[in-house]
C-alpha cells in the first residue's frame, strides 16, 4: 500500500512539472515576448469601433421600442436625432483615424 | 436637452440621506436590537430582556404544563438566576447548553417569554475536543 | 494514505504558489511562454487538490477512524451518502472543497479564455493563484483534514441537522456560487491592472458573474428548503447571520448584473461596476469568516477557532489591495457620459442599484452591529428579525415596483406621458388584482397586499413585453406565433431570460407573504383520540410508537388527517434520537396540498409519558411557490446565459478589424 501509493505519487508530480514546464518544452527559442496588444493605435481604434457599435446597437434598439409601442411617435423622432448624430460622429471619428493611418503608412513607405 | 451637470450625484446623495432617515425613524421607534444580558446584568435591567447564559440542573417541570424550571448562570461567572420557561424546547436543550430567550424578572425569578429558548447549535467547525 | 492527501495539498501549494509568482512575473514582465506556464500551474493545482479530494473520500468510504477528520464527522451506522457528505462538514474538509471549487473555476475560466487571459488579463492568473494560495497555505498548515490518530471503536457521528439529503447538494452548490465570484473579481482587477478596459473583459466577467449568481441563489434557497424542512420551525427563512453571509454577495451580485448593462450600452458606471464586483467577492470572503470563525451567535455557531485572524488578514490585503487598484486607475476609468435624465432606462438601473445596495448593506449592519457593540461599548445585542423584515419591506417593495417600470422605460429619456400610457395596462392589472386579494381577506396584512399588487404589476408588464415583442416579431418576418417567440427569445436571450428570472422573483415574493404573512397555528396536547383543529383541517392523534431505524431511535405520533369529516391522509411527526451523537432531532411531517397550494406542517414537540402528545401545527399557504420560484430562477438565468454565437463573432470581427 504504502509503496504504490509512494509511486503514484511519484508518478502524478512527475507529470504535472512536465505540464507545468511544457510551455518552454514546446519553444525552446526565446521569442518570449507576447502578442502586440500593447499596441495604442489598435486600443484606441477598438475604442472607437465600441463606440460606433454602441451607437448602432442603441439605434436599433430605439427602433425596436418603437414598433413595439414602448416609445411613441414623437418622442421617436426626437430621440432619434441626438442617435442618429452620435452614430455619425463615430463613424467619422473612424474614418479620420483610418486616414491618418494611411496617410502615415504612406508616409513611412515614402521616407 | 442634455444637462450640463449630471443628475447622479445628486439622486445618490438624496438617496443615502434618504436611507440614513429611515434608519434613524426605525431605530428610535422599533429599536431594532436588543441588549443581551447575563444573569448578573439583570438586576439593573428592569422590564423585557434578553437573556443569555448557561444551563444548570436540575431541570424539572413541563414546558407544555406549569413550566420548566432551571437556574441560568453567567457564561463566565458565577451569578445565576432561576428560570421558569414555558412553549417549545429545541432538541438542543440541555444542562451545560448555551442559550438565549426572552422575558423579565419578576420576584427574583426570570419568567421567560413563550416560544423565546433559542439554544447554540454545537460547534461543526470546532477543533478537536478531548 | 493520509501521507499521499499531505503531499497532494503541498503539492498543490507549491504549484499555485508558483502561478501566482511566476504568473506576477509574466505579466509585469511581458512573458508569454511564463504567463503559459504559470496559467497551466492553476490546472495542475487543480489536479493535486482533486487527488487530496480523492484521497478524502476514500478514507470517507473505508470509514477509516485513523484519520480524525473522518472520526470526528461520521460513525460507523451513519449512511454511507451522508458519510460521504461528510467531507464538507467540518472546518478543514469544507476548506479543502474551497481551495477544490476555486481551482476548478480559475482552470475553467483560464482555459475557456485562453486568448484573452493572454493577451488582454495576464494579471488574471496572478490573481486566481494569490487567492486560491491563501485557502492552501491554510489547508497545509492551519487546519488539515489529514490528521492523524490511533483509530477509536467509533465514529462521534453526524450532528442530526446535517443528516438530510441537502447536506449532499447545498454546500457544493453554495460553493461554486460563493467560490465563482473569485473569477469575475480577478477579470476586473486585472483589467485595472493592465488598462484594457475595453468590452471584453465586461463580456467575460458578467458571464461568470452570472453563473456564480446562479449557483449562489440557487444554493440559498436549498438552505431554505433545508431549514423549513429539517429545523422545522414552521419558517424558511431566519435572518441567520450565516444566511445573511450567503444573501449580501448575492445582492450585490445582483445590483452588478444590473448595472453592467448600463455600462455596455452607454460605457457609464464603469467605476462603480468594478467596486460592486470587488465588493461582491469581499463579501463572499466576509461571508465565510463569519461562517467559520465563532465570532458570530447563530444557529450554525462554532466556537472560537484559530481560523478567524487568517481571514480577517486576507479581506483586509485584498480589500486594501483592490482599492488601492481602484484608486490608481480612477482618471482612466472615470466615464465621460452623463446620465440625461431622471426618468430613463439608465436612471432606473441606478435606482434599482441603490435598493438593492441599500439592502445588502443594512443585512451586513444587522450582522456586524451585535459584534462592534460587543467591542465597543461591552453590550451584547442580538438583531432579530422585526430589523430584516422591516428593510426587506422598506427596501424590497420599491425593488418589485422598478422590475416592472424598468423594463416598460425608454432609454435616455422617456416622457412621463409615453412611460404612463406604457404602464397604463400593467397597473390596471395590477389594480384590479389588489381589489380582487382585499375582498379575498388579504388586508390582514398590508404588507403583503401591497406586495401582491407590486407583483401583479410585474407579472403583468412581463407578459405585456413577451406579447409585444413577439407581435412586433412576427410584423417584420412573418412565421407563426411560436416560431416569432422562439426568435424574438433566441435574438435577445438576456433580456428575455431576465424577465423570466424577474418572474421568479414575483413567484417567491407570493410564497414569501403566503407563509410569512397567512399562515395559521395551533397547539395543543393530544391524547391518544383526540383532536385539534386548524385553518380547515382536522388531526387526530392516533398513537405514537418508536422505531428503529438505520442510526438512530425513532419517536413518532401518527395522527389522521380530516377535512370536511373526510379523511384525507396521515402523517407521522416526532423526534429522531441519534444513537453515536447522542442528540436529538425534530423530523417534521409535512402534507402538501397541491390543489389547494398550502402546506400542512405538523411538530411533534413533545411527547409524555402518559401517551399523550403535545403538537404545533400549522398550515402555510403557497410556501411552494418559493421552490418553484428556484427552478424558474434556475431556468430563466440559463436562457441568458446561454452562449450567443453571433456576439462571439461580432466582437473578433471588431478586434480583429482594430488591429488590421
Amino acid at each position: 500500500m504504502e509503496a504504490a501509493a509512494l509511486l503514484l505519487a511519484a508518478g502524478l508530480t512527475i507529470a504535472l512539472v512536465l505540464f507545468v514546464a511544457r510551455p518552454f518544452l514546446r519553444d525552446p527559442v526565446s521569442r518570449a515576448d507576447r502578442s502586440d496588444e500593447d499596441d495604442p493605435a489598435a486600443a484606441e481604434r477598438l475604442s472607437l469601433l465600441e463606440e460606433r457599435d454602441r451607437a448602432l446597437a442603441a439605434l436599433k434598439e430605439l427602433e425596436f421600442d418603437h414598433r413595439t409601442g414602448k416609445v411613441s411617435d414623437t418622442d421617436y423622432r426626437e430621440l432619434l436625432r441626438p442617435l442618429r448624430r452620435e452614430a455619425a460622429e463615430a463613424l467619422r471619428a473612424l474614418e479620420t483615424k483610418e486616414a491618418g493611418q494611411r496617410e502615415r503608412v504612406r508616409t513611412n513607405v515614402r521616407s | 436637452m442634455a444637462k450640463r451637470r449630471s443628475p447622479a450625484r445628486l439622486v445618490v446623495a438624496l438617496s443615502i440621506a434618504a436611507v440614513l432617515a429611515v434608519f434613524l425613524l426605525y431605530t428610535s421607534f422599533a429599536g431594532g436590537a436588543t441588549p443581551s444580558l447575563r444573569p448578573s446584568q439583570l438586576a439593573d435591567h428592569p422590564g423585557d430582556v434578553s437573556l443569555a447564559g448557561r444551563v444548570v440542573g436540575p431541570v424539572s417541570g413541563d414546558a407544555r404544563g406549569d413550566g420548566l424550571r432551571f437556574t441560568l448562570r453567567d457564561i463566565d461567572g458565577t451569578a445565576t438566576v432561576p428560570v421558569v420557561y414555558t412553549g417549545s424546547v429545541p432538541d438542543l436543550f440541555e444542562t451545560g447548553r448555551h442559550i438565549y430567550m426572552r422575558g423579565e424578572l419578576r420576584n427574583g425569578v426570570f419568567v421567560a417569554e413563550k416560544d423565546s429558548l433559542v439554544t447554540k447549535c454545537p460547534s461543526k467547525y470546532e477543533p478537536k475536543e478531548s | 494514505m493520509p501521507e499521499l492527501g499531505r503531499a497532494a495539498l503541498v503539492a498543490a501549494l507549491g504549484l499555485i504558489l508558483y502561478a501566482a509568482l511566476a504568473g506576477g512575473y509574466a505579466a509585469f514582465c511581458r512573458r508569454r511562454r511564463l504567463l503559459d506556464s504559470a496559467a497551466n500551474a492553476l490546472l495542475a493545482g487543480f489536479a493535486a487538490t482533486g487527488v487530496a479530494s480523492l484521497v478524502l473520500f476514500a478514507a470517507l468510504a473505508g470509514r477509516d477512524f485513523t484519520f480524525e477528520y473522518v472520526a470526528r464527522g461520521t460513525s460507523r451506522e451513519l449512511p454511507m451518502g451522508y458519510t460521504l457528505a461528510a467531507f464538507w462538514s467540518g472546518q478543514a474538509g469544507s476548506l479543502l472543497l474551497w481551495l477544490l471549487v476555486l481551482t476548478g473555476s480559475a482552470s475553467a475560466a483560464v482555459a475557456l479564455n485562453r486568448g484573452l487571459v493572454r493577451d488582454v488579463l495576464p494579471w488574471t492568473v496572478p490573481i486566481l493563484g494569490a487567492v486560491a494560495a491563501f485557502f492552501a497555505i491554510l489547508l497545509v498548515f492551519v487546519a488539515s483534514p489529514f490528521a492523524t490518530q490511533a483509530a477509536p471503536a467509533d465514529g462521534a457521528g453526524m450532528t442530526p441537522s446535517l443528516q438530510n439529503p441537502y447536506m449532499m447538494i447545498h454546500p457544493p452548490m453554495l460553493y461554486l456560487g460563493f467560490v465563482g465570484l473569485t473569477i469575475p473579481f480577478a477579470f476586473a482587477m486585472a483589467a485595472l491592472a493592465s488598462k484594457r478596459m475595453d468590452e471584453r473583459w465586461i463580456v467575460a466577467t458578467r458571464r461568470w458573474t452570472l453563473a456564480a449568481w446562479t449557483f449562489l441563489g440557487f444554493g440559498i434557497l436549498l438552505g431554505a428548503k433545508w431549514a423549513y424542512e429539517e429545523v422545522g420551525w414552521g419558517g424558511w427563512y431566519a435572518w441567520d447571520p450565516v444566511e445573511n453571509a450567503a444573501l449580501m454577495p448575492w445582492l450585490v451580485a445582483t445590483a452588478f448584473l444590473h448595472s453592467v448593462m448600463v455600462q455596455e450600452k452607454k460605457n457609464m458606471l464603469r467605476v462603480w461596476n468594478v467596486v460592486l464586483v470587488a465588493g461582491a467577492f469581499g463579501l463572499s470572503l466576509f461571508g465565510t469568516f463569519l461562517t467559520r470563525s465563532g465570532v458570530i451567535n447563530s444557529i450554525h455557531s462554532f466556537t472560537q477557532s484559530s481560523i478567524g485572524p487568517w481571514f480577517l488578514g486576507f479581506i483586509a490585503v485584498v480589500a486594501a489591495a483592490s482599492i488601492a487598484l481602484i484608486l490608481v486607475r480612477l482618471p482612466s476609468l472615470r466615464s465621460r457620459t452623463r446620465l440625461e435624465s431622471l426618468v430613463s432606462r439608465e436612471a432606473a438601473f441606478l435606482y434599482n442599484n441603490l435598493f438593492l445596495v441599500a439592502l445588502a448593506l443594512t443585512v451586513l449592519w444587522g450582522v456586524v452591529y451585535p459584534l462592534v457593540s460587543e467591542a465597543v461599548r461591552g453590550v451584547a445585542v442580538t438583531v432579530g428579525a422585526p430589523y430584516y423584515d422591516f428593510f426587506a419591506v422598506v427596501f424590497g417593495l420599491p425593488l418589485v415596483l422598478l422590475m416592472g417600470i424598468g423594463p416598460l422605460v425608454a432609454w435616455r429619456r422617456a416622457s412621463l406621458r409615453a412611460l404612463g400610457v406604457s404602464l397604463l395596462w400593467p397597473a390596471g392589472v395590477a389594480l384590479v388584482a389588489g381589489a380582487l386579494l382585499l375582498a379575498l381577506g388579504a388586508g390582514s396584512s398590508p404588507a403583503g397586499l401591497v406586495g401582491y399588487t407590486f407583483g401583479s404589476f410585474v407579472l403583468a408588464a412581463i407578459v405585456l413585453e413577451f406579447a409585444r415583442g413577439t407581435r412586433a416579431r412576427k410584423a417584420l418576418g412573418g412565421g407563426g406565433w411560436l416560431a416569432s417567440f422562439a426568435g424574438l427569445v433566441g435574438r435577445n436571450r438576456r433580456r428575455y431570460g431576465g424577465y423570466l428570472v424577474h418572474a421568479a422573483i414575483v413567484l417567491l415574493l407570493v410564497g414569501a407573504v403566503g407563509i410569512g404573512g397567512f399562515s395559521t397555528t395551533t397547539e395543543a396536547r393530544l391524547a391518544p383520540g383526540e383532536s385539534l383543529e386548524v385553518g380547515g383541517y382536522r388531526l387526530q392523534l392516533l398513537g405514537s410508537d418508536q422505531r428503529r431505524g438505520a442510526n438512530a431511535e425513532e419517536l413518532r405520533a401518527d395522527l389522521a388527517v380530516f377535512r370536511e369529516d373526510e379523511q384525507v391522509g396521515t402523517v407521522s411527526a416526532g423526534k429522531n434520537r441519534y444513537l453515536a451523537e447522542q442528540q436529538t432531532s425534530n423530523e417534521v411531517a409535512i402534507r402538501t396540498d397541491w390543489l389547494r397550494g398550502e402546506d400542512l406542517f405538523v411538530i411533534g414537540d413533545q411527547f409524555n409519558e402518559d401517551g399523550s402528545v403535545f403538537l404545533k401545527v400549522l398550515v402555510n399557504p403557497l410556501v411552494n411557490l418559493i421552490w418553484l420560484a428556484g427552478l424558474v430562477f434556475v431556468g430563466g438565468s440559463l436562457v441568458a446565459m446561454w452562449p450567443d454565437a453571433r456576439e462571439q463573432r461580432r466582437l473578433a470581427g471588431r478586434l480583429a478589424l482594430a488591429r488590421a
